[in-house]
């Protein structure tokens, strides 16, 4: 007996912004249950698609009737296995847990996809497998089912928090993507060039306006800083 | 950006992370459908650049982190999920096997 979960969702933000997101999600105030997170293994490959595995460990819950000792602790290791193609504006993402397997298997099947009208669609996937027995193995399926379920909407807002965050980086005078190449260091010069570049010569103050506004609003420097700082060389 | 396993590896991470998050940005850049040659160019070009930008910081990381994962005992539980399951199927030689 296994138990499957199928939804999907639609984000406002254009795919390269979701995708961004979707790998910048850890960490983020609805997911700190993430103790850490490693890159394993990452590679472009000769089709322009970029392979990544990821090593996750996550705190997790037992249910109050699991018997004694099912576990001698409760975090679990993750493996997150992704390919992204940008040509096809697609990502395929599957994580399973790789420890714990006999008492419960949990398989995640994630797909970003670019749609028509600008807007991404997240398919999420997901299949329950226990092999544990003793007269346990439907209970503990449904168990991480209910659980799987009721925590997918905050893996969502944890996106939704990084896709604003994003947004608001990207109002600022410096470009995240400074130089055509982005991630050299962002070069003020190169910043304007883009700016003058991309506004309109009449509707320039204004922006700069808002930009100033922003900066100096309650928060703003701070969240600014941060996420830049996940974008450049740090020192 | 997250924490690593091992908290000696976290900088060492961190430093490799903002600039890998610098060129994937690019990298999600829209493209324009293309011919497969030119798609071939571009797929090279970006690996390029992402082997010069990024290549030296994730050689220290990965060092760091594969050193934690021996050290924590999960390095045959991870060759064994990845012998098991290959979640996804590389369709062509492992180019990290070479070095």
């Amino acid at each position: 007996m296994v138990k499957f979960f199928a939804q999907s969702h639609v984000y406002d933000d254009p795919w390269a912004t979701v995708t961004l997101a979707f790998f910048l999600r850890y960490p983020n105030p609805y997911a700190s249950h993430v103790v850490s997170c490693d890159v394993i293994s990452r590679t472009p490959t000769p089709y322009g698609t970029l392979l990544t595995q990821r090593l996750l460990l996550k705190r997790g819950s037992l249910p109050k009737w699991a018997p004694q000792g099912i576990m001698t602790r409760t975090e679990s290791w993750i493996l997150e296995e992704s390919e992204v193609d940008v040509e096809g504006r697609i990502v395929r993402c599957k994580t399973s847990n790789i420890d714990h397997v006999k008492v419960m298997q949990v398989h995640e099947s994630t797909v970003l996809k670019e749609d028509q009208n600008g807007k991404t669609v997240q398919t999420t996937e997901a299949r329950f497998v226990s092999n544990f027995g003793w007269g346990l193995t439907k209970r503990l399926e449904k168990f991480a089912q209910t659980k799987f379920v009721s925590n997918i909407e905050k893996s969502r807002e944890g996106i939704s928090l990084i896709l604003r965050l994003l947004r608001e980086s990207r109002l600022q005078p410096l470009p995240i993507a400074a130089d055509g190449y982005p991630g050299a260091t962002l070069n003020p010069n190169a910043a304007i060039h883009i700016a003058s570049a991309s506004t309109p010569e009449n509707t320039r103050p204004d922006s700069e306006e808002k930009n100033a506004r922003l900066r100096s609003g309650p928060g703003m420097p701070s969240r600014w800083q941060q996420i830049r700082s996940w974008f450049t060389r740090p020192g | 950006m997250a924490e690593s396993l091992s908290p000696s590896c976290t900088p060492l991470k961190h430093a490799y992370d903002a600039c890998f998050n610098a060129w994937f940005e690019g990298y999600l850049e829209p493209v324009v459908a293309s011919a497969p040659a030119l798609r071939e160019r571009r797929a090279r070009e970006k690996a390029d650049e992402y082997e010069a930008r990024c290549g030296a910081l994730w050689k220290n990381y990965r060092e760091c982190v594969q050193k934690a994962v021996a050290e924590k005992g999960l390095s045959s539980m991870l060759e064994q999920a990845r012998k098991d399951k290959p979640l996804v199927e590389p369709s062509y030689p492992d180019s990290e096997k070479k070095d």
